[in-house]
């Protein structure tokens, strides 16, 4: 974070819901780069893309040739994106683990007008029924929040959002704004509409989602990228399955009078959570 | 679980919306000129020569007419007329007879009172005959099998099911008639009882033994993992007639999963190739 900026409580965010060429970096960094220029021009601070953005979805072997270091030669082409914009961005991408040819992360990266600022690595998997993607990837263990200028940015992968606690870490580590970032196909869509609602509501917290589009492999990517505010109404949302962008401010200011009316980060007991951990264990 | 006929219901526009942007997408990054599908005159290739002018426009859509004597019927030939003036398709009409009787005679072993055999023949001929137009004529092959048959094992390794893409796979055949009429595909056909046509009045549910209406929920039931005793339960039928559909479905397995071979080596065609499908 640059110490001569301040804090923005206010802000406007773009959510870049794209398709992607699968396999073919250089087609999908040409296509975030359109519509970073596209965020600039609408006054975006944060455009936000969805998972595994940079290489498609649906690339099972190809995965070990397309995985990057974080930091490395894309994000590092994305940073410079991000440098003469002024903007900040967020993008998925497989990582591979620096010190290990064939151990890869399914990641979230962020970027900013100084350059890289960090990565999330998906903590859940989702191995079963037409994902596998636990045939490839390491999971993460850590929650993600960065600091930034405009505010704690918090970070979720599609699948987590099942997992509440994921969510939950990256709030009561402060995040604000939490970001997911999906590669979600057509028959889970009733789902995510209502878990994108929950997260923000019992977060107390803004919840920005946003989904691949277009069509791999017979799989067709729902869209429906949305900014759900912190009382769980949703602000702003991309088209049903097809490319899309739309934006909307984020206004922090709007989370204190929610979290007085609807106080569950008060009201959190952790003691059970000693209790949820010892039965998870016994499951 | 319940397994009431409602649970086939889906929301019809979705699903068209769905099969006609997966069309239209896939002719669309193959770089073809449109599709071609064998036009048989009953629901499953109607619907599909439907969707396919719903997503591309009937001028890119070439149904072909693959006759032959024995098994020609007037109803059929005027059902795929019906539907190439109804969605303004494009069409051929091809009489396979003489290729037939040319390969019958050439065959040392051939044998006319080998019925399923010979049928098998028929449908790989007119398999034959869709890819030959397709690549003459830059076009994707649309399939035109059902989820019911295809679980059966209702149809000819190589024959029927072969195609570049088969968008109403993932439904059961009482599915694709609800989709037919939704979209528009004319009442006489949505109703007929299906045939492969691989011989005389051959008709699927004779051969089958059980109607789709009953078969589709005792295959749903099996789609979602109940036991053969829980759906008999809930359907009051006998739990051998279950039984009997869910070792049907799991012996024809090896017709849905066509590359086989012993694992030798790294990585192996077929079993632990995952690779992306690339279009034509």
């Amino acid at each position: 974070m640059n110490g001569d900026r301040r804090m923005k409580e206010r802000f406007k965010i773009a959510l870049a819901q794209i398709s992607c060429r699968q396999g073919n970096k250089t087609e999908n960094i040409a296509n975030i780069s359109k519509n970073i220029s596209k965020a600039k021009k609408q006054g975006a601070e944060l455009v936000i893309f969805p998972e595994m953005s940079l290489t498609g979805y649906v690339i099972k072997d190809e995965v070990y040739d397309l995985a990057e270091r974080i930091p490395g030669p894309s994000t590092k082409i994305i940073e410079d994106l991000a440098k003469k914009n002024d903007m900040h961005i967020i993008f998925g991408m497989p990582e591979r683990s620096p010190d290990t040819e064939a151990t890869l992360h399914n990641s979230a990266v962020l970027v900013g007008p100084d350059g890289y600022i960090g990565k999330y690595r998906k903590m859940y998997l989702p191995t079963h029924s037409i994902f596998e993607e636990k045939r490839y990837f390491r999971p993460g263990y850590e929650a993600a929040v960065f600091d930034t200028d405009l505010g704690k940015l918090g970070f979720i992968i599609c699948y987590d959002i099942y997992f509440p606690e994921v969510t939950r870490l990256t709030r009561l580590k402060g995040a604000k704004l939490i970001v997911c970032i999906s590669a979600s196909p057509g028959v889970r869509r009733s789902y995510f509409e209502i878990l994108t609602l929950a997260r923000a509501i019992e977060n107390t917290a803004y919840f920005a989602y946003v989904n691949l589009a277009g069509i791999e492999d017979g799989l067709q990517f729902w869209g429906g990228s949305r900014l759900v505010g912190p009382s769980g109404r949703v602000l702003v949302q991309a088209k049903y399955d097809v490319d899309d962008f739309v934006t909307h401010e984020v206004d922090y200011s709007d989370i204190r009078p929610i979290e007085a009316f609807l106080p569950t980060l008060r009201d959190l007991r952790p003691e059970l959570f000693d209790q949820l951990k010892h039965d998870a264990e016994q499951l | 679980m319940n397994l009431s006929a409602d649970v086939l219901d889906l929301d019809w526009a979705e699903v068209d919306q769905r099969l006609c942007r997966f069309i239209k997408d896939y002719v669309n990054r193959a770089g073809a000129e449109g599709v071609v599908l064998g036009l048989s005159g009953g629901v499953d290739s109607s619907t599909i020569a439907a969707l396919s002018a719903r997503a591309l426009g009937g001028r890119n859509v070439l149904g072909l007419t693959l006759f032959e004597k024995e098994t020609r019927r007037s109803e059929d030939v005027l059902h795929a007329e019906l539907m190439v003036k109804t969605f303004e398709l494009k069409s051929e009409a091809v009489d396979t007879t003489h290729t037939l009787e040319a390969f019958n005679h050439s065959a040392p072993v051939f044998d006319s009172a080998d019925r399923l055999n010979n049928g098998n023949v028929k449908a790989r001929m007119r398999m034959i005959y869709v890819y030959y137009y397709a690549n003459r004529l830059r076009l994707i092959v649309c399939g035109s099998s059902d989820k019911s048959e295809t679980m059966m094992g209702y149809f000819t390794k190589w024959g029927d099911v072969a195609a570049d893409i088969s968008p109403i796979m993932d439904l059961y055949k009482t599915q694709v008639r609800s989709l037919a009429r939704y979209i528009g595909v004319p009442e006489e056909i949505v109703e007929k009882p299906s045939s492969p046509a691989l011989w005389p009045n051959q008709f699927a549910e004779e051969e089958l033994g059980i109607r789709f209406e009953q078969l589709d929920l005792i295959l749903f039931g099996l789609e979602r993992f109940m036991k053969p005793e829980e759906i008999a339960a809930r359907l009051r039928v006998k739990k051998s007639l279950v039984e009997a559909v869910k070792r049907r479905w799991l012996s024809a397995e090896h017709k849905r999963r066509m590359l086989l071979t012993a694992k030798l080596e790294y990585r192996t065609v077929g079993a632990d190739f995952r690779l992306q499908r690339s279009p034509l």
